[in-house]
């Protein structure tokens, strides 16, 4: 078999014309990255904080700047009676009243700093009150000349700062390539039978073979400029990180491709109408979408579904895709997963190259 | 020796109410085409007009018995076959995307050929819309592109399937201009058609099918002759539609 290049310019330039697909099929996993980015903004952490400065002397103005410094609280100054609704309505989680008294004065008693607190809000409450704690403490100790004893430092286990898009890429690359092969081969496929330009391409001395290679080469091709438009964006405009090597990264890519375009064309040879693939499509594409850890962790999901939802074929590319992205794994590391994918691929193409109807096409 | 040879070519279908149990879509067929003979298959629906071209061209598996076009046998080698061979289909729908322009560019590459489009448009009388989109032509143009398409091997054998149905008459008369002339040329061709008219017109030898089996077969003025009905002592009256109905009767075919 000669590799049929011309074939494969012609599909290449019939599926880059369709400039409607080619919009959405970027479009879609774009618009969910800048969304779900949206939602898990780093800022819905922060506890709201009210304070009331009573005391207004150098002293509150100190333990405030303190408080406004920790990245666990947002300040909020005000008077009591307005921060008093505020904490109803859930605005504020607590307000801190520092009293008139509130002064460095080791002569006497200490001050009395009154903390009100919703008291259906418990595991804040407890957070509030630590960090009070702490920021009380390292003012007092600067007025009493003393030093610390101990520190406490915070690391973080994966030794970077990881968002949640950094999570999510992955997994939208996974999805996304998902998308595109199965609609490119399948969806295309029904179309050209019931155009009958199958039919018509067969009466010419072109191999099924040559056929099927023309068609994935061109996806192919289209899926990982498609797939790389998309990585400059999520890299250059929304701050994503990709810590493992592009070259692994696009070598999942492109075996996950060729494993949903062979399930695409089984697809295809199943369903005999636009619709049937659609439906037939929808039911491979949505469960998965949900179920193979795209949005969050496999781990988050309930028990009993776990064990499926790790054989899925989405899940493989996936885990693959995002423990090279956000890990840095090598090829050689992510292994059973990359052995999923084997699996998946040659259930694929059997089904693909055993049932796809070569002959007496519907016309 | 005739360019085609057909001897007992036959096509089973599973019954789709019982796959166990067949129909036989084409029976026992056999006939001769000469070189540079224009061959029409008439039949009302369902006759097996284009199941039988279909197996000639290499499109669907044949059963039983044995097709050589220009002695290559359809059989063992249907690709060397299918190189020698233009074919025009019922349905003529093409790559969306793509103008006439590119589209004759890929069908000279799917015989690893570089054909020269615009003669070949020309020649079908389509040269000012060779930038178009095949959607944009009317129903006379898109049969005229079809066997544009199907020229660009220069093939021995042309396949015509009903290239008049649903033509206007002017479109009609237009074509069958492109098949005489094609055949003036020294194409042999076959096509298949529910036009009477055509088939007395274009076709030098003509056979007629019905349930899948040839009824009779030769030439229009033989067949008139022999099958026409009354007055029977007229030497020649009638027509080919005559005949055709005498044959296959008047009950109506889906």
């Amino acid at each position: 078999m000669r590799f049929p290049l011309q074939l494969t310019k012609v599909f290449l330039k019939t599926f880059l014309r369709d400039r409607q697909s080619m919009f959405f099929s970027l479009v879609f996993p774009l618009s969910l990255m800048v969304v779900f980015g949206f939602i898990n903004r780093g800022g819905g952490d922060a506890l709201d904080l009210g304070v009331v400065d009573q005391a207004a002397n150098e002293l509150s103005q100190e333990f405030i700047t303190a408080l406004v410094g920790n990245p666990l609280l947002e300040v909020v100054l005000g008077d009591e009676a307005a921060l008093r609704e505020s904490l109803i309505e859930g605005q504020v989680s607590a307000i801190l009243i520092l009293p008139e008294n509130f002064e460095p004065d080791p002569e006497l008693d200490g001050a009395d700093i009154r903390v009100i607190v919703d008291a259906s809000q418990v595991r804040q409450q407890a957070i509030i009150v630590s960090v009070l704690q702490q920021a009380l403490l390292t003012i007092e100790r600067e007025y009493r000349g003393t030093q610390a004893l101990f520190k406490l430092a915070v690391e973080d286990v994966q030794a970077r700062v990881q968002s949640y898009l950094d999570f999510l890429l992955p997994g939208i690359i996974a999805f996304t390539l998902m998308q595109i092969s199965i609609a490119g081969s399948g969806f295309n496929i029904v179309e050209y039978r019931r155009k009958g330009i199958l039919k018509r391409l067969f009466v010419t001395p072109i191999t099924p073979a040559e056929f099927i290679t023309a068609i994935v080469s061109a996806r192919l091709f289209l899926c990982l400029a498609q797939l790389s438009v998309l990585l400059a964006i999520a890299i250059l405009a929304l701050d994503v990180t990709v810590v493992g090597s592009l070259v692994s990264l696009y070598s999942v890519i492109i075996l996950g491709s060729v494993l949903f375009l062979c399930i695409g064309f089984s697809l295809g040879s199943l369903a005999k109408t636009q619709q049937a693939v659609q439906a037939i499509g929808n039911i491979v594409i949505f469960p998965q979408m949900f179920l193979s850890g795209i949005f969050f962790p496999i781990q988050a999901m309930p028990e009993f579904i776990q064990p499926i939802a790790t054989l899925l074929p989405l899940s493989f590319v996936a885990s693959a895709l995002r423990e090279i992205a956000t890990n840095g794994m090598a090829l050689t590391g992510i292994l059973p997963d990359l052995l999923g994918i084997a699996v998946w691929l040659a259930i694929g193409f059997v089904l693909a190259t055993r049932y796809f109807v070569w002959k007496e096409v519907a016309g | 020796m005739p360019i085609i040879q057909v001897q007992n070519l036959t096509k089973r279908y599973p019954l789709a109410n019982n796959p166990a149990e067949s129909f036989c879509a084409v029976q026992s067929v056999a006939f001769e085409i000469e070189r540079g003979e224009v061959f029409g298959i008439l039949g009302p629906n369902g006759a097996g007009k284009t199941t039988t071209l279909e197996m000639l061209e290499g499109l669907c598996d044949i059963d039983e018995g044995q097709a050589f076009v220009d002695e290559i046998c359809v059989n063992t080698d249907p690709y060397a076959v299918k190189r020698i061979i233009g074919v025009q289909l019922q349905a003529n729908e093409y790559f969306d995307q793509l103008s006439l322009l590119e589209l004759l560019e890929l069908f000279a590459a799917l015989y690893g050929l570089s054909a020269d489009p615009l003669a070949l448009l020309a020649k079908v009388d389509l040269e000012e819309k060779a930038n178009a989109k095949p959607e944009a032509l009317s129903g006379g143009q898109k049969q005229r592109f079809s066997i544009a398409c199907a020229l660009v091997s220069e093939p021995k054998v042309l396949f015509l399937d009903e290239p008049t149905t649903g033509l206007d008459p002017q479109a009609k008369h237009n074509l069958w201009d492109l098949v005489r002339e094609l055949n003036d040329g020294g194409m042999t061709i076959v096509l298949t058609t529910h036009n009477m008219e055509e088939a007395e017109l274009l076709c030098q030898r003509i056979a007629i099918m019905d349930h899948g089996e040839i009824v009779a077969e030769g030439s229009p003025a033989d067949l008139i002759a022999l099958h026409a009905p009354e007055p029977r002592h007229v030497a020649q009256h009638g027509n080919i539609e005559d005949v055709f109905l005498t044959l296959t009767g008047h009950g109506l075919r889906d």
